[in-house]
């Protein structure tokens, strides 16, 4: 019985489990023996795939090429598994406190963003609370409207006034008083809307009133006259009408302003 | 600056010490050896330099990991073995006519057909100087496996033991590689046998 390739092999490489038995064999066959040289042969000529030689600084060329790519080691890195434990225990701790303060660092944006959102959400309402003139217009609008309503009536009173009773010039002196009042309020109030036009006819109607309120003696034809006559001259009752009609319109958006005045 | 008058292990605790210059005198070290066996694994000088600092490059990655009683040229030498594996496999997969042109295939025939300048005459070969190409195709004619086994064993004088250790298989599969190969590059290379 023959050698087999694999035992020839072995045998090449100096690994034959039974190397006397594979040499007597070789004594022996001279078949396995020229088979044997043959394969002596082939791996000898295979010896000529050889690498090509590096030059003496070829080993310096590599670290330099390798060296800036390669951090260096900490101190932590000694010899020994206490060391390796100590790494862990290091790596963890890190790990552990970068995670905390991701954490930390999302639950302060978090809490960022809803203060932001809630500041926002609030926001109109805010608006409409503490911007004085804007919360306070509709106040003014609603006394200025009942001032103007109730000097349009006076107005239209003393411009139909009978200058012969004396019956009806009492009670319209009085209401010259009321109104002269009111009038005072408003013309405050209105001094601090920059209305140019309702401030002129606030002043225009608080002359008049106060001349109906402090008229000596009472009203009387004379006194009517006259007011009736520079009542005219400014065209205040006029006057009073478009700014009610103006001030209603105001009051109620979308209203027909011609709604508010009458005759 | 590279020093040399450490030895490896002295090396290796000062590179994990914070030194890392240190490691510049293991490199300097084993450069040339790692070369020799990256180029045989690889046939090629370029994808060999690149293996040497790939393997040097992953050995300072695994440093922490190095066993202390084990030897340092071993063990980078191993690590150099397996990215010389992982090139020759990946070229494989990359050039079809890499090991393409002879093919990796069990049958004899078929594997004779296959080698190349086949037709040429042997007096011409030999002439022109082409009988080592004709075996370094005859190498490339094996799979990654059973060149880097054929290498370790025949070129490197490794033992079958750390043929498997350095592939990573076991040592009866190291030797059935080293085996598998022989027989194909005898087979391959029996018209050169004849001609001589």
């Amino acid at each position: 019985m023959h050698l087999t390739d694999e035992e020839m092999i072995q045998k090449a490489y100096g690994e034959s489990e039974n190397l006397a038995s594979v040499e007597e064999h070789l004594r022996g066959c001279r078949e396995c023996a020229d088979n044997f040289a043959e394969l002596e042969r082939d791996l000898t000529g295979l010896d000529r795939v050889t690498a090509p030689e590096r030059d003496a600084h070829y080993g310096e060329r590599v670290w330099a090429s390798i060296a800036p790519s390669l951090p260096a080691y900490g101190p932590l890195y000694a010899s020994g598994s206490k060391s390796a434990e100590r790494r862990w225990w290091a790596n963890g701790l890190w790990k552990g406190l970068g995670y905390a303060a991701a954490c930390a660092l999302l639950v302060a944006c978090a809490f960022y963003a809803g203060q932001r959102w809630e500041e926002r959400k609030q926001q109109p309402v805010a608006q409409v609370d503490h911007k004085t003139p804007q919360a306070k217009q509709p106040i003014v609008v609603v006394v200025l409207d009942d001032h103007l309503d109730r000097s349009e009536r006076f107005l239209v009173e003393l411009k139909h006034a009978d200058m012969d009773s004396a019956a009806m010039a009492s009670p319209m002196r009085a209401e010259a008083q009321s109104l002269l009042a009111a009038n005072r309020v408003c013309q405050k109030n209105v001094a601090q809307s920059n209305d140019p036009g309702l401030t002129t006819a606030l002043d225009h109607l608080d002359r008049l009133l106060a001349e109906a309120a402090n008229e000596p003696g009472g009203l009387n034809a004379n006194s009517i006259a006259k007011l009736q006559d520079e009542m005219n001259a400014d065209g205040l009752l006029f006057e009073v009408r478009v700014l009610r009609s103006r001030i209603t319109h105001q009051k109620r958006p979308g209203s027909d302003p011609a709604k508010g005045g009458t005759i | 600056m590279i020093r040399m008058d450490k030895n490896d292990h002295a090396a290796i605790q000062a590179v994990l010490a914070g030194d890392k210059e240190a490691y510049g005198a293991l490199v300097v070290r084993h450069s040339h050896s790692l070369f020799r066996v990256a180029y045989r694994i690889t046939g090629n000088e370029a994808d060999a330099e690149d293996v040497v600092q790939e393997a040097f490059l992953r050995g300072y990655r695994k440093l922490e990991g190095f066993e202390s009683r084990a030897n340092f040229s071993t063990w980078i030498y191993r690590i150099a073995v397996h990215c010389a594996l992982d090139r020759v496999r990946h070229r494989r997969g990359d050039e079809t006519n890499w090991a393409g042109r002879v093919g990796e295939t069990n049958d004899p025939e078929q594997d004779q057909l296959q080698v190349p300048d086949q037709a040429a005459g042997p007096d011409r070969l030999v002439l022109s100087g082409e009988i080592g190409s004709m075996q370094e195709t005859a190498l490339r004619s094996l799979t990654a496996t059973e060149r880097t086994a054929f290498v370790l064993r025949h070129m490197e004088d490794r033992t079958t033991a750390e043929i498997g250790a350095a592939l990573g298989i076991e040592p009866n599969a190291a030797k059935q590689a080293v085996f598998r190969a022989v027989q194909k590059l005898r087979r391959r290379l029996a018209p050169l046998r004849v001609a001589t």
